[in-house]
Parts: C-alpha cells; structure tokens; sequence
C-alpha cells in the first residue's frame, strides 16, 4: 500500500513538473503573453519613444494607482539610459528586474508596471505601483464590547498583520505567508511566537494549508471548513474572530492564528469549546464579574438547547411531574389549543428562526422593523388565535435570546441547529429521548479535536490547571502559566510571584 | 503498537493519564444495581448489611491488588498473557470466556436498565427502537477508540453526580434507630450479604483490557482503589439512608428501594424527581456498556486479527438480538445471577490462581534462558 502510495506520489510530482514546463513553452514569448493579456480592455501598454531609445509600458489600469505611475514614474524614465538602472533611478522601493517571461506574467497581475526597452527585450523591469484600496479600520461589530480596544479587522492582509503585529513588537513574532487557490492565489498568512507557539500545531496547520487544492478561497471561514479536523460536524473547530487584540493574545498564548487576505476575520487554534463561549471583554472586566457573565453564557446555552425540548417531553409524556400549583397555569394556557406539544414547538421555533432569518437578509433598517412587527405582532396574534400557549411563546423567544449570547456568531448557529434533534427525540421518548440526544453530544465533542487537540479539553481530559480561564476566569495572578491546552514550548507567561506582590511604598 | 525492551505498551497518543482509572473502575461498578441492591442484600443480612457493603469492598480492593500484582508482572493484557501461559488454543478458550462473560456484563446492564423504563416510565416501549437508539450510542462511543470511552466514563461519574443530593430529602423523615442493634446476624448470613453485593461491583475486571493504555500504568494502582472506595462510599451512602427510611419489611417489598426513595422528593418545581433519576441513569449506564463492549471487541481484535471496526457492529448486532430475545422479569434475574456466580469464581478464583501461575512460569522461563 504505502509503496503505491508513494508512487502515485512520485508520478503527481513528475506531472506537475511537465506542466509547468508546457507552462513555460507557452509563455516563452513576450509576444504572446501580450496578445494574452491585451484580450482584457484594461490592460494598457504603450510605447514611449525617447531621443536615445524606445521604451515600452505595461499595466494594468484597474490594478494600479495612477498617482503612483504619473508622479513617481513618467518624470524619471526621460533620464533613464537601461532598464538595469530602473531601481537606483526611481524613487519606489520594490522593483524587481527579470527575464523570465512568467515572472513578468504574475506581477503584473499584482499591480506592478512594467517598463522594458523594445529594442533590448532580455531584461524586464517592474516597478510596484498598485492601488490600496481598502475600507478604514473600524469598530467590530460582530464582537463588539462596551470596554477595550475598539478597532476590527479589515478586508487587507497587510493592514490586519499591522493590526496584530503592532500589539506584539517582538521579532519572534513570524508570520509566514502562503498562496492558496488556483483561481484566487488568495494570500493566507499564518502568524506565530517562535519558541512559544508548539512546533507540531504550526506544521499541521502550514501541512494542512499548503495541501488544501481548491480554486477560490474567498473568506476565512472557508478555511474552516477546509482544514478541522471533522469536516462534517456542525461545530466549528476554529474560532474566527474580527478582533485583533483577541489574535493578538491567542498568539501570546500560544495558538496560532491564520488570516486571509480578503476577510475581515481571522482564524485561531488549537481552541476548545469554552473558548466559543468566552467574550473577549470578559478579560477587560473584574474577573468575579466577567466569571458570573460567563456561567450566565453557558447556562444561557444549556437552556437554548434543552428547554423547549424538557418542555414537549414534560406536556407529551411526563404531566406527573409538574406540580400542582403549576399545573393550572399550563392548563389555562394550553387548553384552547389543538396542536400536540411537538408541533406547538415546531411551529414556534421555526417562526423564530423565519424571522431570524429575514432580519439577516434584509437591511439594517428594515431588518428591524421585521423583528418588531414579527416579534410583537406574530406572538401575541397566534396566543390570541389559540396556536400556541403563551408559556411555550416565552420559552421559545427566551431560548432563542439566550442562542444569541454566544460571542462566537458561527456557534450560535450551531446552538441552534442541534435543538431540533432534541426536539423530535423529546417527542419520541420523551426525557430518556432528551438524555440520549444529550450522550450522542457529549459523545460527538468527545470524539472532536481541533489541530488535533482534544475539544472538550479542561473538561475532558481533565487538567485542573486549564480551568483558570475555561467556564469561570481567575485573576490574572493566577494565570501565569500558558494552557496546557496549546502544549507551549514555554509555558510561563510571567512570573506569577512576582505577579502577586505590590510594590507600594509601606506607610 | 510500540515495543520497548519486550513489554507491549500502546501508542502514547491512544494513552490516558493514571488517575482516569479512578473514574474507569468506577463507572462500570455503578449502574442499575445501584437501583435496587438493598432487597437483595437485606434479605439475608436485614439491618446488617452495611457490614456486608464494606465486607465486599475490601474483598474488591485485594482483587484489585491482585490484578495489578498480574498485570504490573507482565505488562500486557489478559489475551497476551494467556497466550504466552497456555499457548494459543487453551489461551484462547480461556480469553474467550472472560469475552462472553464482558458480553454478558454488557447484556444485563443494558436489559435491566430497559426494564426499568418499561416498569417505571414507558410500559409499551417498544424494546427493539430502544436498544438499536443506545447501542447506536455505544457504537458512535466505542469506534472513537479508548480514549474516548474512557471521556464518556469520565463523564458519566462527573455530570450525573448531582443526583446523589437528591437522597438527601428522605433524611427528613429517617429513622437512624432503624440500624440498632448492630451485629444482630450470623457471620454466614453476612457472608451471603457480601457475595451478593459483590455482584454489581465485579465490573472493574476491564481493567484487564485496558491496562496498556494506561501511562504509567504501575501509578494507577492506587487510583483504582480510590475508584472503588468511592463506589463503596456511595453504596453505603444509599443503603444506609434506605435502612433508616424504609423497614425491613418494606424493603424486602420493592425492587428498586433507591427508586422508591426518590417518591419522596419534593421540589417546587418539579415532583416524582424518579423520572429525572431514571433519565440521569444512561449516562451512568452507558459507560458501563461502552467499556464491556470495548473490551469484549478488543479482546476478539487480538485473537483472530479482525478490524477492530469490523468486530464492533457484529457484536452489538448480537446484544441487540440478545436483548430483545430475553424477555420477564425471572430470565433477568436469572441472567443476573449466573453472571454474579461466572463472576466471583473468575475474579477471585480464576485470577489469583493465574497470578501464581503467570509468576511460576515467567520465573521459570527465566531460569531456563538463564541456564542455556
């Protein structure tokens, strides 16, 4: 098996050579690469005839900036005397001077112009000229917090390494760059602290990138779903996030993070599932308030998932088990309706995510009416119309509040999504069909890993020493060690005595 | 599978940390018979049979030892060291004994447990959909391989847990005089107590599969006693709430005391709290299932070299039909004590006399390799 294996390996690598030499033999000209690219209206190229020789210039119009080529470029290139004085002549740093004809191919599509004699075709010269245009830096709106830093990744790899990269000034600090696409030749770095980062997580991510063959990559969540671990789990096994001071420490942690030139998000792992549930302001607050917030996050998630399933189970099959005072509000509110428990639900809950759905796709500003006149209107209509009981209508709009507590946006669809499965088990079984929904997650999370790191981790397998910052956060005295989670090459991050100490002068 | 100077470890990857074998050996020692051991241990030892509980638990931890005496020897599991002792057909008879006996573990966890929902929650439950639904369970667990039927075991000993609080209520109405006079029973009916009680707890005998996954498996040695310490604490929790709540009349009565107990439990938002029990109890259950299953699987793995992956669905299609096949409330008990009597005689007669045996022979060979 692995002989063939490696054979089948050994012949691939033979193949892409020879079509990288047919690649060659078809762009070996400087003619027919031209004709090639003057099929596209935007791509200029003109001659410029001078006393002592005649120069041609090549670009792309959309491409480049055209400040950069009047200002910085047309004034020189009359005292120009050859092509190989292109870089002590103009006032650009990144000129690239070459003969080889695909090079010349692949920075022009870059944004760089390119500038040669027509009388001497040996040597091209290619000056970077190409436009910046990107939104501004501004506030996070998926993950916004009332305290902290308030900028958010932006559609430009660049300024998101800068954004990273200026909260961590260290040369450590690596950040190596990919090409992933055959159609995008999308920019994809991957960012890390050498000598802290674990060697084995940053190979299998950079293995994992460097194989991944696909034709466009878009958006970081693309990523995702191409590199974790279990393709076919709901569960994302990477956080994305649109903070950079949240990548910022995830590297200073340990992780390592991935963005992707084009998307506002960046990627990082190895991450557990409490992770999902942590807001990044929870480390701007007192740890006994950011704590508190978030058991409220993952009851707020326990109760998305399992209350309007208990709640079928409780009305299908179990009636004995509520009490008597309670049973009269039920009965007042159920005994107009016709539909059994499940349906009620189902019915609800799909309106719910109707709704959800139509708020999203709509306009800001629209979206909201449609939340209120849905909201309001639609609830209170069908209690009236004796469609559903006003008790489910509360647990209904509360569980579909407390699914939007999750910082993490992807893992509130998550939340979402796997209370229907519970929904029909409670159906069918009743509370054993909720518990046995239940084992099939614990089950699932077990099984998951994330770059082969275990998911549930603290939780399973336990390390006590992980739990400083998994359901509750302590206090940055007590953090001074990395999780064990990231298996760190250095596992301080300060020294935790010294932490503790205040250096106030004694009265 | 790595070697390293002769002794057959597993993969570091596919390995767990020592203290988990608490968990592990306490998982599969709770399950049903949690549920319903005090009619069974009353009978014979009435107000007494607290003395048996602990009587039992010491017995369990020198079996204990003496597995970790065998194993820490050989440093393999049970099908190798039969393999090496009697070679491969009399040690195969014999691994193949302790398979079905681990088949069988699995067999009336899974039963008794749908008795009990038929009895107590669902009386026209249809027993095929059940059992296909959890051993769907068990075969998304056991094909993650060890580490993850060790989590569910982790799991299954850590979330339920708070259901233990629950009998707490009936203390209220306790009477603690109930376990006066103490040592009013004859050594003997204390001694059929303590066999009796052995039989819920006889589970831990896994740990013969699962010994070469454990790193540094000669540290868990005292994690293990510790699990069943804990098992031993909780039986005697129960029982001597059930002694002080009930009488032993009253006990003799019900088959499931500690479910009977749970009917007095009020809360203001909840009543008839046996429901939330029962359904608590797969979690608890299911640890139990996986690992026999686990074990019984491995162990045919290594006899006859089949996929591990391939052995799995054939072995749950036969518990299925098993489970299906055993029907009333006299063929479970009957199982249950067969199982309890195949159980004592492999545990505390089969092994100890292994144990020697193993030491005899491997000095002996030692001997032998010396000389020549």
């Amino acid at each position: 098996m692995r002989l063939r294996r490696q054979r089948r390996r050994l012949n691939k690598g033979i193949e892409k050579e020879k079509e990288k030499e047919k690649e060659k033999e078809k762009d070996e000209s400087i003619e027919s690469l031209f004709q090639q690219l003057n099929g596209s209206n935007d791509f200029t190229l003109s001659t410029l005839p001078y006393e002592e020789h005649t120069l041609s210039i090549g670009y792309y119009s959309t491409l480049i900036d055209s400040e950069i080529l009047h200002r910085d470029i047309f004034p020189f290139l009359k005292d120009l005397d050859a092509i190989s004085s292109l870089p002590t002549l103009l006032p650009i740093e990144e000129i690239i001077l070459t003969t080889d004809i695909s090079v010349v191919r692949d920075n022009l599509l870059k944004g760089y112009t390119l500038i040669f004699d027509v009388n001497n075709l040996n040597l091209f010269g290619l000056v970077k000229s190409d436009v910046d245009k990107t939104r501004q830096v501004s506030l996070p709106e998926v993950e916004f917090s009332v305290v902290g830093p308030k900028e958010s990744f932006v559609e430009s790899l660049d300024t998101n390494i800068n954004l990273v990269r200026k909260r961590l000034p260290i040369p450590e600090f690596v950040s190596k760059e990919l090409i992933i696409g055959k159609l995008s030749k999308t920019r994809v770095s991957v960012l890390y602290i050498q000598g802290v980062a674990n060697e084995e997580n940053i190979h299998t991510v950079i293995q994992r990138l460097t194989d991944l063959d696909f034709d466009q990559i878009t958006d970081s969540s693309m990523i995702t779903q191409l590199i974790q671990d279990n393709q076919n789990s709901p569960f994302p096994q990477l956080i994305d996030t649109e903070r950079p001071d949240r990548i910022a420490t995830a590297v200073a942690e340990g992780k390592i993070a991935i963005l992707v030139d084009g998307a506002p998000h960046g990627l990082i792992g190895p991450t557990t599932i409490f992770e999902f549930f942590s807001a990044f302001e929870d480390y701007y607050l007192n740890w006994l308030v950011a704590s508190f917030f978030r058991l409220v996050r993952f009851f707020a998630v326990l109760f998305s998932i399992l209350a309007t399933p208990i709640y079928v189970a409780v009305l299908t099959y179990h009636y004995e088990l509520i009490p008597k005072d309670m049973v009269a509000t039920l009965v007042t509110s159920r005994s107009a309706i016709p539909l059994p428990p499940i349906l009620e639900a189902l019915v609800l809950e799909l309106a719910i995510e109707l709704l959800r759905e139509a708020g999203a796709r709509l306009p800001t500003k629209v979206g909201q009416t449609i939340g209120i006149v849905g909201g309001i209107v639609i609830g209170t209509a069908s209690v009236e119309a004796g469609l559903t009981s006003n008790v489910l209508l509360i647990i209904v709009a509360l569980a579909a509040l407390a699914s939007f507590t999750t910082p993490v946006y992807q893992m509130g669809n998550t939340i979402r999504l796997i209370r229907f499965p519970f929904l029909l088990m409670a159906h069918y079984m009743g509370f054993i069909g909720v518990a046995i929904s239940f084992c099939y997650l614990l089950i699932h999370l077990l099984k998951l890993t994330s770059l082969g790191r275990p998911f549930l981790e603290p939780f399973y397998p336990p390390r006590v020493q992980d739990f400083k910052d998994a359901l509750i956060r302590l206090p940055y005295s007590l953090q001074s060690k990395r999780p064990i989670q990231e298996q760190t090459e250095d596992t301080m991050r300060f020294n935790g005595d010294k932490a503790k100490k205040k250096a106030d002068p004694k009265k | 599978m790595r070697k390293c100077g002769g002794v057959i470890l597993e993969e570091k990857q596919k390995q767990i940390s020592p203290f988990l074998v608490f968990f592990l050996v306490h998982s599969v020692q709770v399950g049903v018979g949690v549920l319903g051991f005090q009619r069974i241990i009353m009978k014979s030892a009435g107000n007494d049979a607290w003395i048996a509980v602990i009587a039992a638990g010491i017995s369990i931890n020198v079996a204990i030892m003496i597995m970790y005496l065998l194993l820490n020897k050989q440093q393999k599991d049970l099908i190798d060291i039969h393999k090496d002792l009697f070679g491969k057909w009399i040690g195969g008879f014999f691994s193949l004994i302790w398979i079905i006996y681990w088949l069988v573990i699995g067999l009336v966890v899974l039963r008794s447990y749908i008795e009990i929902v038929q009895v107590w929650v669902f009386p026209l439950i249809n027993i095929m959909m059940f059992s296909i639904i959890i051993l769907g369970l068990v075969y998304y667990n056991v094909t993650g391989g060890f580490r993850v039927v060790a989590g569910i075991s982790f799991l299954g000993v850590v979330i339920p847990f708070y259901i233990f609080l629950s009998f707490l209520f009936p203390i209220e109405y306790a009477n603690f005089r109930n376990l006066l006079p103490v040592w009013n029973h004859s050594v003997k009916e204390l001694s059929i107590a303590t066999k009796d009680m052995m039989l819920g707890l006889l589970g831990f005998s896994t740990l013969l599969m699962y010994y070469p996954y454990i790193k540094h498996p000669k540290k868990s040695q005292k994690w293990a006693h510790f699990g069943n310490l804990l098992t031993i604490g909780i039986y005697l929790f129960i029982l001597i709430i059930t002694i002080a709540f009930f009488s032993e009349k009253q006990v003799s009565k019900q088959i499931w005391a500690t479910l009977s107990m749970w009917k007095i439990v009020e809360l203001p938002f909840i009543e008839r709290i046996e429901y939330i029990g029962i359904t608590s109890w797969i979690l608890i259950i299911l640890p139990n299932i996986c690992l026999s299953v686990w074990a019984a699987s491995k162990g045919i793995q290594k006899m006859f070299h089949f996929h591990l992956n391939k052995v799995i669905p054939v072995i749950l299609i036969l518990l299925l039909f098993a489970t299906v096949a055993i029907q009333g409330r006299e063929t479970i008990d009957k199982l249950n004590q067969y199982l309890a009597i195949a159980g004592l005689g492999l545990v505390f007669i089969y092994l100890p006399i292994l144990t020697i045996l193993s030491f005899f022979f491997t000095k002996k060979r030692k001997g032998n390799t010396g000389n020549g």
